[in-house]
């Protein structure tokens, strides 16, 4: 069965794709401009759902086999003994991004379709989905580094065109086109990922040369065996794949150093920002260093240091760690409300990256579907306040600023104080956060700008109190806030803090090194810098006073586009169940002990480390299941998840591990290193089986205070004179905040705030923003080490190389020559019959001459 | 040189031959051309009707008046040629038709 | 076959009547000078035993063909034509040297040819009987095929002056 539908994975798509690429503009416009692009739109999605259907029935049949399946395709290609089989590996890590994929993609397409509306190129952004579709599952199904890495291009392809989707855009911002901003943000993009690709190449050399192989399980059991023998360079080249690997990973998935693109990618529109800035494309770098766990981990294991420093796993936690906090600290800064959620996702892939590197395989993969859930619901949410910011501004110039409509929710003096508040507005946010406008400036130097009055939808500061005027976008994109803020009991709780809980397990009880303890404290840091960041967008956006007279305005988006951010915002609501801890060792053990094998005490004794033998048949690993209800009313209190464990160890005879660590127990099967390290091959770090309190508390604790930190902070004094007498900031309606607020209120809080706390705050995101990432980052690392050189090389590539001895000597001296040669040859062709007659002649008499002296 | 060989016969038609070529390539009048033709044409049969002679064998002579035959039609049809080109163009000069001219 | 005297005489008349053809401005002149050509052949052909070829060179080549030839050239008036002056000179010796070479190389190579020994001069009877015998047997059907070449060389002729007819009406 897994045989015959795989490959629809593929052609389903592609059908899309060719359908879409030759008659999407004819369906698109039939019956009129525009008027067919629902068809258009919906062929897509079809598509793509039909693809997430071949993804639940591999799912379903991979329930009691979790074997890989090899589908063979066609013979790629031969050369001498060289063969690559062009194959699909459907095995429980691919079905997991299958259902990811191809799920979370199909709810951007229903998006995108309203989202689209009246686009003149409406068939082409569906061609270009559905292409992305296509090349993500060849990506994620490959079933050797050489298949994946077609779909690693071609996903960069695609990701090049959406991009640069508004290349025509005409509209002018400080005198250059918004179309040649938005081609230079893809190009650049592009670029970027060319340079984590080159890594990819190297590595993927490095692996022909050593095992003669590309495929996935053939270098793995090469690997494994040499490492078994004792092979003496096995340890150095493995640490030098990895390390190319790694840096390949930080191409796509926009790590230090080369996260640079991702940010500006922004520039495409917001379905391509969620579908593959977000979810699914940046996320394959993750994919790539989960299904290179054994090769990590036998580095790990090898302990073989790079410069005598670090081991290559080390540095990969360290890489995301570092990340994860500098993003973050990044995203506290900017105003787009876009590239928040940009360097969220950077800050959010560094905690994946951090995780893998800790061996925290499965953590990092539940953190990629959660985050896929809540990243895209997000993204697509500020996609609906961009759109209805955009009709609130079309809606004032249709109707002279609207002074003369009667609006339900102001007085016309209001709206004058609103007016004057924006136009005061620059002059205002001097005192306060002049250095950080300068800051996001720079960021956003293709920010939209109106021409008329500087309007840009996408700033955070024109906006507020959206929630008066979008209610359903508003809730879901709580919601989602929230669970990237890493709140109980949404998804990103769970996850989030099963990486926590890894990295500080192991530095509290295991035997992880200095590493774990880095990088718990970073990955803290940054977890806090999260729950701010949102926080503050939250308060920016949807609370608050409105500060531009579009918002008066802003309407909530059409049913395509809000169907789809409802049903992700359950699913980031009920994301958490896919791994959901046992809330006691006890429970762990008692549900694990059957199968356990604790091979080694942890340090305190605490937690037994528990790999189970056998593979049983687990539930609710999606949210699809039948687990669903069952869960959520179990997620309301904590003596619903003790039964709900109890429950789960009643039928831990039946191999039925409950919904707890479903995930888990979902790929283990999937990641051989579990396999190795019963064998006692490697030592992959331990897990946390159970909750653990002392984290999962600290970062609750931690998260709350930076969300209320933050409502309290964002905006304080900023704007005061804009609001109107009889406001009152929509925190102190709260009940019992409302109290606790107004106490904090009396303290000497805003002197320490405004006299202190601000300009430190001020001048630390002005360093992070101006010296750390722009002087520095940019302008120095981007602009003189890489930039100028790559400038100089390609200079000397195309002027010298190409244009002087490739142009200048093959190309045209090839023509010269051709040129000077048919000058004498056309003389040849004269017209003249008898000139022809001649070269006849003597081509008879050369003949006879031949035949008769010869 | 007491006796004509069939050698003889053969320097004759390869000189005759030769020059009807000559008169192909060097002569600008297609009337001319024509005739150097005929004089090719010629110079094989005399080979033809020689080595019939040399041989003893008729068949040489029977080939001849095929040739004869075939030349006939073809100065006809390309005598036509001639003619309707010299109505357009007013002229059998060959060099006056070189629309291939590369 | 025959002597080498008559030979020599027929063989030197022959080739300066082809001179003659080659480079007399006139065409008239050329074409009386093919008419000796064809003539020297003709005695040729009875020399060699050929009297019914022979008799058919003078009234087809001789008689018809030449004939046409004049009759064409006194037509078109083409008799006189202006000396044209393209790329003459490459073309000229290219011809002449390839021409010369192909005939010095003929010559040389295959006038040896054979020992010497032809047949006797009663081992061929070329009676008109003879080669009406042997063109309606063993030859009919080629002879045949001459019959449709004839044909079609008439019929294009008549469609080419259809052809020409109805541009001139139209």
């Amino acid at each position: 069965m897994i045989q015959a539908i795989a490959p629809f994975l593929l052609i389903f798509p592609i059908v899309g794709a060719l359908i879409n690429g030759f008659f999407g503009r004819r369906i698109q416009n039939t019956g009129g401009p525009n008027k067919g692009e629902l068809v258009s739109g919906w062929i897509g999605t079809l598509m793509s759902f039909a693809a997430f259907g071949v993804a639940i029935a591999l799912f379903l049949a991979l329930r009691n086999d979790y074997g890989p399946h090899i589908v063979t395709l066609f013979d790629w290609f031969n050369v001498g003994d060289f063969h690559v089989p062009w194959e699909m590996q459907i095995d429980r890590l691919s079905s997991v991004m299958l259902l990811v994929v191809t799920g979370v993609g199909s709810l951007i397409h229903i998006y995108a379709i309203g989202y689209m509306h009246g686009d003149k190129n409406f068939a082409r952004f569906f061609t270009y989905l559905n292409l992305f579709m296509f090349f993500m599952l060849i990506l994620v199904t490959g079933s050797s580094y050489l298949v994946l890495f077609v779909g690693w291009e071609g996903v960069g392809l695609a990701s090049f065109l959406l991009i640069g989707f508004w290349f025509d855009k005409n509209r002018k911002i400080d005198g250059v086109y918004e179309g040649v901003l938005n081609s230079n943000a893809s190009r650049k993009a592009f670029v970027a990922n060319r340079f984590g690709d080159l890594f990819m190449i190297l590595a993927m050399s490095l692996m022909f040369w050593t095992f003669g192989s590309m495929q996935f399980e053939e270098v793995f059991a090469a690997a494994t065996h040499g490492f078994e023998a004792g092979d003496k360079s096995l340890p150095l080249i493995l640490t030098l794949i990895t390390l190319f690997l790694l840096l390949g990973a930080t191409g796509k998935s926009a790590q230090i150093p080369f996260f640079v693109w991702l940010p500006d990618a922004m520039a495409g529109p917001t379905p391509v920002s969620a579908l593959m800035h977000a979810a699914t494309m940046v996320t394959s770098g993750i994919y790539l260093l989960v299904r290179s766990n054994v090769l990590l981990e036998i580095v790990r294991e090898s302990g073989y240091e790079l410069f005598g420093l670090v081991t290559t796993p080390e540095l990969v936690a360290m890489t995301g760690a570092i990340t994860a906090l500098y993003a973050g600290l990044i995203a506290m800064t900017q105003f787009d409300i876009k590239k928040v959620l940009a360097y969220s996702t950077v800050s959010q892939l560094g905690f994946m990256i951090a995780a893998v590197g800790m061996g925290a395989y499965v953590a990092a993969m539940f953190h990629l579907v959660t985050h896929a859930f809540f990243k895209a619901l997000l993204f697509m949410g500020a996609g609906s306040v961009i759109h209805g910011m955009e009709h609130g501004h079309h809606h004032l110039h249709d109707h002279g600023h609207g002074h003369d409509d009667h609006h339900d929710h102001g007085e016309a003096d209001g709206h004058h104080v609103v007016a004057a508040a924006v136009h005061g507005h620059h002059d205002e946010s001097s005192h306060d956060s002049a250095v950080v406008t300068h800051t996001a400036a720079a960021h956003d130097d293709h920010a939209d700008h109106h021409v008329e009055d500087d309007f840009d939808p996408q700033d955070m500061r024109y906006m507020g109190n959206i929630k008066k005027y979008m209610p359903w976008t508003t809730t879901v994109y709580i919601i989602g806030a929230l669970a990237l803020s890493g709140i109980v009991p949404f998804a990103g709780f769970w996850s989030k803090d099963e990486i926590l809980a890894h990295a500080s397990f192991n530095f509290n009880g295991g035997d992880g090194g200095w590493i774990f303890r880095v990088v718990t404290w970073l990955l803290t840091a940054a977890a806090i810098c999260t729950a701010f960041y949102m926080g503050r967008q939250l308060k920016m956006v949807f609370f608050g006073h409105e500060r531009h007279e579009a918002t008066y305005h802003a309407s909530e988006s059409n049913r395509h586009m809000v169907a789809p951010l409802v049903v992700l915002a359950v699913l980031s609501l009920l994301g958490g169940i896919l791994n959901f801890p046992y809330f006691s060792e006890a429970d762990a053990t008692a549900s694990l002990g059957h199968y356990a094998e604790p091979y080694e005490s942890c340090g305190d004794g605490k937690i037994r480390e528990c790999f189970s033998g056998g593979h049983g048949d687990s539930h609710g690993d999606d949210a699809h299941g039948d687990a669903d209800t069952h869960a959520a009313d179990d997620s309301h209190s904590d003596d619903a998840h003790a039964e709900d464990a109890a429950h789960g160890d009643d039928h831990s005879e039946a191999h039925d591990y409950g919904i707890n660590l479903a995930l888990e127990h979902w790929l283990e099967p999937a990641l051989q290193s579990f396999e190795l390290t019963e064998e006692h091959i490697v030592h992959l770090p331990h897990t946390a089986q159970s909750v653990q309190w002392r984290v999962a508390i600290q970062s609750t604790i931690l998260a709350v205070l930076a969300l209320c930190a933050s409502f309290f902070f964002v905006y304080r004094g900023f704007n005061s004179e804009s609001r109107k007498a009889d406001d009152i900031d929509p925190l102190f309606t709260v009940p019992i905040l409302s109290s606790f607020l107004t106490g904090m209120q009396r303290l000497p809080l805003d002197t320490l705030y405004m006299g202190v706390l601000r300009p430190i705050f001020n001048a630390f995101s002005w360093f992070c923003g101006i010296i750390l990432d722009w002087d520095f980052y940019h302008d120095f690392v981007h602009e003189q080490l890489i930039r100028a050189p790559y400038l100089w090389f390609s200079g000397f590539v195309s002027k010298t190389l190409d244009r002087g001895l490739l142009d200048g000597g093959l190309v045209l001296g090839v023509g010269k020559l051709l040129r000077g040669f048919s000058g004498i040859y056309k003389n040849f062709q004269s017209g003249y019959v008898r000139n022809y007659a001649l070269g006849l002649f003597l081509g008879v008499v050369g003949l006879v001459l031949y035949f008769i002296l010869g | 040189m007491d006796e004509v060989t069939i050698g003889w016969y053969i320097a004759l038609a390869a000189i005759l031959f030769s020059m009807g070529a000559l008169g192909v390539l060097v002569r600008r009048n297609a009337l001319i051309i024509f005739m150097s033709i005929e004089l090719m044409l010629n110079a094989g049969n005399l080979l033809f009707v020689a080595f019939a002679r040399h041989l003893g064998d008729l068949d040489g002579q029977i080939w001849v008046f095929f040739t004869m035959t075939v030349a006939a039609a073809e100065v006809a049809v390309g005598l036509a040629l001639a003619v309707s080109i010299f109505r357009n163009r007013d002229s059998v000069n060959i060099d006056d038709m070189n629309m291939m001219k590369g | 076959m025959g002597h080498p005297i008559v030979f020599l005489i027929l063989a030197t008349v022959a080739v300066f009547a082809a001179i003659g053809m080659l480079t007399s401005r006139n065409a008239v002149h050329s074409a009386l000078y093919l008419v000796l050509n064809f003539c020297t052949v003709a005695v040729f052909y009875l020399v060699l035993n050929a009297p019914f070829i022979s008799m058919v060179q003078i009234t087809v080549y001789a008689g018809a063909i030449v004939v046409l030839f004049l009759f064409v050239i006194m037509l078109l008036g083409a008799d006189q034509l202006p000396k044209a002056s393209s790329n003459g000179g490459l073309q000229y010796i290219l011809a002449i040297f390839a021409t010369a070479g192909l005939a010095t190389a003929l010559i040389l190579q295959l006038s040896g040819f054979g020992d010497g020994t032809a047949k006797p001069e009663s081992a061929l009877d070329a009676s008109p009987e003879a080669i009406g015998t042997l063109l309606f047997q063993d030859y009919v059907f080629p002879f045949e095929i001459t019959s449709l070449i004839l044909l079609v060389a008439m019929m294009s002729l008549i469609v080419f002056k259809a052809q020409k007819r109805k541009k001139q009406d139209g």
